[in-house]
């Protein structure tokens, strides 16, 4: 009988601490992972594949952290010649508030990107806005680790995230590598259906920052995949305040 | 003897026996049953193509903000985005270019922001539902554009093509970074759409810094209501804020003279039909006058003969209603794309291709048939039952059982005509706004005049007939002399026949006058008005802003007079502005310049002085429509919204216009440009030095515009007759009432006669075997057919110069103004005479024949 208790017990014990670790603190550990990385600045290789084939543009990309959970990022275009210039500018006064502008040079203007096209295709990419942007407001979202399991190599917590506020999609799962507290995978889902996909290879500790240098996000509807390839990245350089202007946007980093 | 035996033994037999009666009958109302359903499935098309672009276009926005059509401040965005209950405030450039080269197509071209439109609405530039290859070209350069898939394979075009648009600025060469499947708005105009990103737009037609609509959907909880009160306080006076369902009413409002027309024209055919059944039915009773009276005699109840009539009519409009149906979807398909080329010349930028059937139209039409041919048959079948067994087997006259006796006819004749009197003079005396002052009063009074007049058939018929036997027959040897007395044999019932072609040519008449006036009225004042030689436009010469014009740059201007030979060049501007909720064309010129040239036709108010009074001031004309309309006089203001809100402008003058039946106001282009911001004019009138060199000047503007822009360089006689075209293509459903009710007219003779032929087999029998030779029978029945022909056509020349004229004050002034005068259509009208005269000779032709080959000895027998 005793015998019977005790593993009732064991089995209860189970069922609520399957885990030492419960989601939310698992992406609070990304989340600090992503502030360390916040001050940076890197060239970046971008290619897009369709049925078509493929196009490469390359990018500069500057961000600085401002504050408490504040930030500054800007992206700038630099190839192909049809492209150079055309710029991303983001100034989040917290993980949960942030105005996204885009200037095309042959415009001469500068257009705001609403919050709310946040999820929407980074310039025709299959990354999003978002993905350019600090990390999320762990607030707006839920956490639950749904199972462990070994990724690309890497034990891995499998996260499921699902938003609080309205987003483009209802749910995604992350595989976290458990010793380096970053994303290795994603999976965005809209209701049960599975649109895209990430994953990030070739991790390389850069001052103490895991970074991952090839990004690569799939569109399962449209079949369509983005690489991003990271290069010259440097931590906490010296970035002025400057730097992160719409001045700046419209003329270029000189 | 049940009704359905009697259906059966009596009718049936009757209706195989005589198929061409019947035939005949059932086509009278297949017709006027297919002139409703046409009209109304091609109203119905028209309407529901607008209504379906407009949804296409507006994908989720439950409102949409829209200011004066040369667009408004998109400052004006923000506040909008800002008002609470607003989900999102997307900006929208709706304007339209013709594809240069190919087949010309206009294209509705939609300037979105791309970044945010997605979410009004249901297409993404990224998903699957198009072909984009590079979404960041499309976006970073201003010379993309989006194109449908429908659209590239008919202009064969393809991704990566260049493509050239003519705009307000010219022809401008885009690139088709895109091909857009049919989802969304891709589906509306038939595909002919094309997307550009907004502020691409905004440079390609000069609308830099300003937005045409605003679309905006609302929050979960909030009410369209007081999202709609909230925007209309944020924003200055002067918006149109209105869900998508109001715009199609504002569409609806803006067709509807156009709609009156046609649906007016259905309700004729009806007519006419309703009474060719009356005719049927009569001649039906007349030609069974014996049976009819051995059924009374075998115990056959009244009721019964009544019942049996009405219900021998019924199965004839249940054939003829749903052949009419099956016809009239005939017709409307054949006729749709007609009517949405004239509606989208003339009113509105349209695609009508399909048609859209609602079963309301069909039930419509089919009912509207029965009911009609079973009010026609009343009367007849009423008077079928007061034929006594004795009168019928004595042969007495029908005529004398009828129901309708000569009094009786005078007295209903004198009725009608008096109601109808009585019904325009209430038009004519009560004010524009009064119950009474409708033109469907108008319209019952011409239909009165048209029942009035023909129940005075006989009485016309019979003077006719004296004046034909005392003065014509004597001339035309014994055929004319015969063909006099059968005639007015019986006067009743040849009436009928007469009747059929006086309404047939009443409507012709009445049609010819209407139109005639309007062309003439239209015509006089464009005389007036152009006194230019030549005239600049980009689109049609006619259109308004909305359908097939693309303004030019004022600039345009300086460059013209530049040419060796002009005189000067005049610009004129028009849009549509809103004035108390409704559509009106706001009209632009300099008027100093037109002034030194030419005068206004002004009916009353200011006269003198009127280039000192309008000049870059703050007042304005109004033609006599839009006086009529909102009982507005000369010294009265009237406030309009100008995209820097609502400005109030003093009527100095109402004037004669005919340039929209919608009503217009003229204002000076520099009063237009100080509110307006715009420089832009949709023609230029260019006076030359010297007339003679006229075609010289205009070669020269072509060769000097030609290779930037698309341009139709008219002179004023090629101009004036576009619009007689223009007049023309609007009266095209006229046209083709007066086929359907000649058809109709004719169909009735043919019945009438056939049944005299039949019913005086005897005769003829009698007038065979004492040696009138077959030829001679023919040319009697041809010449009565043609006598009763010239009768109804006499009286029904009358008529329709009646119901012209009031149709003209009903219709034609309550839109246009009373400076509109009524010219009587004199051609028309000997065309009236030789139609009716001839279309009777030739109906005639078929019972000639048929008593021609009356056999002697079975037609002696015969009775």
């Amino acid at each position: 009988m005793n015998r019977f208790y005790m593993t009732l017990f064991f089995l209860f014990f189970l069922s609520t601490n399957v885990w030492a670790i419960n989601g939310r603190e698992v992406q609070e550990k990304v989340v600090e992972v992503r502030v360390k990385a916040l001050t940076r600045k890197a060239d970046v290789g971008m290619v897009l594949f369709d049925k078509t084939g493929k196009r490469t543009r390359t990018l500069n990309e500057y961000s600085k952290k401002t504050g408490d959970n504040a930030y500054k990022v800007l992206v700038m275009f630099k190839t192909p010649p049809d492209l150079e210039d055309v710029g991303f500018l983001i100034h989040a006064r917290s993980f949960s508030d942030r105005d996204l502008w885009a200037y095309f040079p042959e415009y001469k203007r500068i257009r705001r990107i609403p919050n709310t096209s946040q999820d929407d295709s980074f310039f025709g990419s299959d990354f999003s806005y978002d993905d350019f942007g600090g990390p999320p407001n762990i607030d707006d979202y839920s956490f639950k680790i749904i199972k462990e399991e070994e990724f690309d190599g890497k034990p891995s917590y499998v996260l499921e995230v699902t938003p609080k506020i309205r987003r483009k999609y209802t749910r995604y799962i992350a595989w976290v590598a458990k010793d380096l507290w970053i994303y290795i995978k994603i999976e965005y889902y809209q209701d049960d259906t599975l649109y895209r996909t990430g994953s990030f290879k070739d991790i390389r500790t850069i001052t103490g920052i895991p970074t991952p240098f090839k990004l690569e996000m799939e569109n399962k509807k449209t079949n369509h995949r983005t690489e991003l390839t990271l290069e010259n990245i440097v931590y906490n350089p010296e970035l002025s305040d400057d730097m992160f202007t719409q001045k700046t946007l419209q003329k270029g980093v000189k | 003897m049940s009704l359905l035996n009697l259906l059966r033994f009596i009718s049936l037999r009757h209706m195989r026996l005589q198929k061409a009666q019947t035939f005949m009958a059932v086509s009278g109302i297949c017709l006027g049953v297919a002139a409703i359903v046409s009209i109304g499935i091609i109203n119905n098309s028209i309407l529901f193509s607008f209504e379906d672009s407009i949804n296409k276009v507006t994908g989720k926005a439950v409102l949409q903000i829209t200011g004066a059509q040369s667009g408004f401040p998109e400052e004006l965005l923000e506040k909008v985005q800002g008002v609470t209950g607003v989900e999102y405030a997307v900006p929208i450039i709706d304007t339209h270019g013709i594809l240069v080269g190919g087949k010309e197509e206009s294209l509705m071209i939609l300037g979105i922001d791309v970044l945010i439109d997605h979410q009004i609405r249901s297409y993404s530039l990224s998903e699957d539902n198009s072909d984009i290859p590079d979404p960041l070209l499309f976006l970073a350069k201003p010379d993309s554009i989006l194109i449908t898939n429908r659209f590239a394979e008919r202009e064969k075009i393809k991704l990566e093509q260049k493509i050239n648009i003519q705009t307000v600025q010219g022809i401008k060469t885009l690139k088709v970074r895109g091909l857009l499947n049919p989802e969304g708005p891709a589906k509306a105009m038939d595909g002919n759409i094309a997307i550009m990103d907004i502020y691409a737009a905004q440079m390609a037609f000069g609308k830099e810094g300003r937005i045409d609509r605003i679309d905006v959907s609302i929050l979960k909880g909030e009410t369209i209501e007081s999202v709609k009160k909230r925007i209309e306080d944020a924003l200055p006076k002067g918006y149109n804020v209105d869900t998508p369902e109001g715009r199609t009413k504002q569409v609806e409002i803006l067709l509807s003279t156009f709609q009156r027309n046609i649906n007016l024209i259905s309700f004729i055919a009806v007519f006419v039909g309703m009474y060719l059944i009356y005719n049927a039915v009569s001649i039906a009773v007349v030609h069974r006058k014996k049976e009819i009276g051995i059924l009374r005699a075998i115990g056959t109840k009244r009721g019964q003969i009544i019942r049996l009539f009405l219900s021998e009519t019924l199965v004839i409009a249940v054939i003829g209603s749903s052949l009419g149906i099956g016809f009239g979807i005939f017709l409307a398909k054949s006729l749709v794309s007609v009517f949405g080329q004239v509606v989208s010349e003339i009113y509105m930028r349209t695609s009508v291709n399909e048609i859209s059937i609602s079963y309301d139209h069909l039930i419509k039409g089919f009912f509207a048939g029965i009911i009609t041919s079973i009010i026609a048959a009343m009367f007849p079948a009423i008077s079928s039952s007061r034929i006594t067994p004795i009168s019928a087997i004595r042969s007495v006259p029908f005529s004398e059982d009828g129901f309708f006796t000569k009094k009786k006819l005078g007295i209903a004749s004198i009725f009608f005509v008096v109601c109808a009197v009585c019904l325009f003079l209430q038009y004519k005396l009560t004010e524009n706004n009064s119950y009474f002052h409708s033109s469907l009063g108008v319209f019952v009074a011409t239909l009165f005049i048209l029942i009035g007049l023909s129940l005075a058939t006989p009485a016309f018929l019979k003077a006719y007939l004296l004046f034909f036997r005392r003065f014509i027959a004597s001339k035309m040897g014994s055929s004319g002399k015969l063909a006099g007395l059968n005639l007015q044999k019986n006067i009743n019932r040849n009436a009928v026949a007469a009747a059929a072609v006086f309404y047939g040519i009443s409507v012709f008449v009445s049609t010819a006058g209407f139109m005639y006036s309007a062309k003439m009225s239209v015509m006089r004042f464009i005389d007036n008005a152009v006194k230019a030689e030549i005239l600049i436009t980009s689109g049609h010469p006619l259109a308004t802003t909305g359908s097939k014009n693309i303004p030019m740059p004022l600039d345009m201007l300086k460059e013209v007079e530049k040419i060796p030979g002009v005189l000067q060049a005049d610009p004129f501007r028009k849009l549509y502005v809103s004035y108390n909720n409704r559509r009106t064309l706001l009209l632009n010129i300099d008027v100093a310049r037109r002034l030194s040239y030419s005068s206004f036709m002004v009916v009353s108010g200011e006269e003198k002085n009127l280039s000192n009074i309008l000049s870059n001031k703050d007042n304005v004309l109004i033609n006599e429509g839009f006086a009529l309309k909102n009982n507005i006089k000369p010294g009265d203001s009237i406030v309009l919204p100008t995209p820097n809100g609502q400005v109030s402008f003093g009527v100095a003058a109402i004037i004669v216009e005919y340039t929209s039946d919608i009503g217009s106001i003229l204002m000076d282009i520099h009063t237009y440009q100080r509110y307006w911001k715009e420089r832009l004019a949709d023609t230029i009138a260019v006076r030359v030095k010297d007339k003679k060199n006229s075609e010289a000047v205009r070669k020269a503007i072509q060769d000097k515009f030609g290779n930037d822009r698309k341009l139709f360089v008219l002179l004023a006689s090629e101009f004036k007759k576009e619009i007689r075209k223009i007049i023309d293509q609007v009266f095209v459903f006229n046209y083709m009432l007066n086929v359907i009710t000649l058809t109709i007219a004719s169909l009735g003779i043919i019945v009438t006669l056939l049944a005299s032929v039949l019913e005086r087999t005897r005769e003829i029998g009698i007038l065979r075997a004492i040696g009138m030779l077959k030829k001679q029978v023919s040319q009697v029945v041809v010449l009565e057919s043609m006598l009763l022909g010239l009768a109804g056509g006499t009286l029904g020349c009358v008529a329709g110069i009646v119901n012209g004229w009031m149709t003209l004050d009903g219709f034609y002034r309550s839109d246009f103004g009373a400076s509109a005068q009524y010219f009587i259509p004199y051609a028309s009208i000997i065309w009236a005479i030789i139609i009716s005269g001839l279309l009777s000779a030739i109906a005639g032709i078929y019972p000639a024949r048929r008593a021609a080959k009356t056999n002697i000895v079975e037609a002696l027998a015969y009775e």
